[in-house]
């Protein structure tokens, strides 16, 4: 499901990613896990190409990104087979929670508005939050937002989720409301990559964990052996 | 709503003229249009003052006697005095409003025979120390001796020739601007066609007339140089008119020499006290008229502001998110547009467009120009509205999957609008205020009326709180309504977001 083999990256001459390869099967958790600075997020990125890297390769979700530009087509149809969600959050301020989740069914696959809200009120159902569909996000707690994010990166039906410190901007009852939809997720079988700092969390959750530093892989295998 | 219906009939009647009309074309439109400004004033062309409504003057029975020997019917065209010329051949056949016969004239257009002989007058305060045209040829206590004219009239060029006196020459944009001021102590004297004073003396009791007229000319009927049979149909009909005495009848009926007559013996003695109409009366008179060019404003702010904003927008998203060989042009689009003035803007399009063939009504023209002048402003306001989006905005978008048009069309715009609402509101009432510009090109709008009326009637103070009384009724909904559409959008979208259905 993806497969990344001999990334290398540099910025402004600096190398954030160095001969990076890495597995992740059908319906497994990987967690990436390392020092600030190390490369993890930068690695995410690559994955659903919001970055561009200079040689090695990634296949993600049945498609393949080489080294350089990406056409914005290839884009735009890995990007409905690989969701994502940031530390951030960033829902669309403008619209309220329910909307957040449908619009991409919408416009991207061109679901009724009908079909697309029926789905975005499953999904926040599914992330326990039916109740505040048509609340702004700027009225939700962080974690709730959070919870709204994952709903809408998972409407598209992504094989592939990816998860950027879903929970570092969150108090510690907010991390734990998250970790649970996350925990879920995985027993349902969704393939995730998920950038962690917290190492009960990856212990818990994912099936395999790699540690970067200082761009290059440290090491890698079942979180028992590397945490 | 009726304003609006009234200022598209307005617009209509505009619209119907047409380009460089000789004799013939005259003939089969049936209309003889003549250009004048009735700001101008008396007794020349100027509304009446007991039926604002209706347009009076020597020059107004001159039109009509005029187009009855070409067998047609005049029609009036507004246009700005110093610039009535440019209307040739775009909105006008002949222009007819106390035109000075001069060389440069002679040049620029075709000029008729004579129809109106006038005389340079000297005018000063009856308490002041000019009593002789000589006095302005020594310097006065405080210096050169300031002297008021009309910008462009023979009164300004004959005034700036004289070397021997000792004046400093102020032009004005309307002819009684001058007499205004000199009332008042600003200047020490004006200079004028003998007529004008003549006819506005009652308003000005401080004033008098200084020594005999001291120079003259005469009045011409401009023509446009690629009229032949026009032109040569005027002076015919000039020529008769003088010949079988109905433009004495005319005169007579005007009865300008005697008026000037009373003058110098009003001069001589006691001044006369005009009786001035109610404040009642000076209403009913001049709101309706007021009213409609208000109606006008409307129209002109109403249809040029979206506009604006949809170029404004469209400019702004081609200059972050278009092609790189689209940007430089986009941003010279908006230097220009804010490097310079409206003014000129107005004036390229509608005197300038028609030299390459693109001849558009005045009302468009204004439309045009105030869209394109304000676009460069809103595509700015966009811009900053963009960029006030976080970034995180347009990543988690792409990350769905969304084209980057999409992004823009869905997420990043939406919320740029919202972002910019105030600053864009107060452009429109902005925007509002700015048409009034548009007189300069012949679109008569509501601070065009109020000078107009505040001229005829001379109750400028009166007609200035009644205007702004009229601007305020006007914005103020304005306001409300962009405070309400703020608050709107402030709501999260109902359903389906904002751009969709
Ligand atoms: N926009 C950028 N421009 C230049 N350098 C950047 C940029 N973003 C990240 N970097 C650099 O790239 C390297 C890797 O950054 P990255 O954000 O991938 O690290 P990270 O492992 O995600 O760190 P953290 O745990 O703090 O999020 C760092 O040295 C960082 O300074
Ligand atoms: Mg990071």
């Amino acid at each position: 499901m993806i497969t990344v083999s001999s990334l290398t990256k540099s910025r402004a001459h600096v190398r954030v990613l160095e001969d990076v390869s890495l597995a992740g099967a059908e319906g497994t958790v990987t967690a990436l896990v390392g020092p600030s600075g190390s490369g993890k997020s930068t690695l995410l990125r690559c994955l659903n190409g919001l970055e561009t890297f200079d040689s090695g390769g990634i296949t993600v979700g049945g498609h393949r990104l080489t080294p350089g530009s990406h056409a914005p087509a290839l884009l735009e149809r890995l990007r409905c087979d690989v969701g994502m969600v940031f530390q951030q959050f960033n829902l669309f301020a403008h619209l309220s929670a329910v909307n957040n989740v449908a619009l991409a069914p919408r416009v991207v696959l061109g679901l009724s508005s009908a079909d697309a809200r029926a789905r975005g009120l499953d999904l926040l159902d599914r992330v326990g939050l039916r109740s505040f569909a048509d609340a702004r996000p700027a009225t939700l707690s962080g974690g709730q937002q959070q919870r709204v994010a994952i709903a809408r990166a998972l409407a598209m039906r992504p094989r592939v989720m990816l998860f950027d410190e879903p929970t570092s901007a969150l108090d510690p009852a907010m991390t734990a409301e998250v970790l649970e939809v996350i925990v879920e997720l995985a027993r349902d079988g969704q393939t995730m990559v998920v950038v962690t700092h917290d190492h009960a969390f990856a212990k818990r959750a994912a099936s395999h964990v790699v540690e970067l530093a200082a761009g290059r892989i440290a090491r890698q295998g079942p979180p028992a052996d590397v945490l | 709503m009726k304003c609006f219906l009234i200022a598209v009939l307005i617009v209509g009647g505009m619209a119907v003229a047409t380009a460089a009309a000789d004799l013939d074309e005259v003939v089969a439109r049936g209309e003889l249009v003549w250009a004048a400004d009735q700001e101008g004033g008396g007794p020349h062309v100027f509304p009446d003052p007991a039926n604002p409504r209706q347009l009076t003057g020597f020059e107004v029975d001159l039109a009509a006697l005029l187009a009855e020997e070409l067998g047609v019917k005049p029609r009036f065209q507004q246009g700005q005095w110093d610039r009535l010329p440019l209307l040739l051949g775009r909105t006008a056949d002949c222009v007819i409003n106390g035109i000075e016969l001069t060389p440069e004239r002679q040049r620029d257009n075709h000029c008729s025979r004579p129809y109106f002989a006038y005389s340079l007058q000297l005018i000063a305060r009856r308490d002041g120390p000019i009593d002789a045209l000589g006095k302005l040829a020594a310097t006065g206590p405080k210096g050169r001796w300031r002297v008021g004219v009309l910008t462009g009239s023979a009164a300004e060029s004959v005034m700036r020739s004289r070397t021997d006196l000792e004046v400093d020459v102020i032009g004005y944009d309307g002819t009684i601007d001058s007499l205004e001021q000199l009332s008042t102590g600003v200047l020490d004297a004006a200079v004028m066609d003998d007529c004008i004073f003549t006819f506005y003396a009652d308003r000005f009791s401080r004033l008098r007339t200084v020594e005999r007229p001291f120079a003259g000319g005469f009045y011409t009927i401009l023509t446009a140089r690629d009229t032949p049979r026009l032109s040569a149909a005027i002076d015919a009909a000039l020529g008769r008119l003088i010949a079988d005495g109905r433009l004495k009848a005319l005169y007579d009926r005007w009865d300008l020499a005697g008026r000037q007559q009373m003058l110098l013996l009003r001069d001589a003695g006691e001044v006369p006290i005009a009786r001035q109409k109610s404040l009642g009366e000076l209403c009913r008179d001049t709101l309706p008229l007021l009213i409609r060019a208000a109606g006008m404003t409307v129209l002109l702010s109403c249809l040029s502001f979206p506009l604006a904003v949809g170029i404004g927008l469209a400019v702004a998203v081609g200059r972050m998110y278009g092609p790189p060989l689209l940007k430089p042009l986009l941003t010279g689009y908006v230097e220009v547009l804010r490097g310079t003035p409206l003014m000129l803007q107005l004036y390229a399009i509608f005197f300038l467009l028609p030299k390459i063939g693109l001849a558009l009504p005045a009302l468009v023209a204004a439309i045009v120009a105030l869209a394109l002048n304000y676009s460069a402003y809103e595509s700015e306001i966009y811009r900053a509205g963009l960029k006030a989006v976080p970034p995180g905005q347009f990543e988690a978008s792409l990350s769905l999957g969304l084209s980057k048009w999409q992004a823009l069309r869905h997420v990043l715009v939406p919320q740029a609008v919202r972002i910019v609402m105030p600053p864009v509101t107060s452009d429109f009432i902005a925007l509002f205020k700015d048409t009034s510009v548009c007189s300069a090109i012949t679109v008569v709008e509501l601070t065009k009326r109020y000078s107009v009326l505040a001229l005829s009637t001379g109750r400028i103070v009166e007609l200035a709180v009644v205007t702004a009384l009229l601007y305020l009724c006007m914005s103020w909904p304005l306001a409300m309504l962009s405070r309400w559409f703020e608050q709107r959008l402030e709501r999260p979208a109902a359903g389906h977001g904002l751009t969709e259905g």
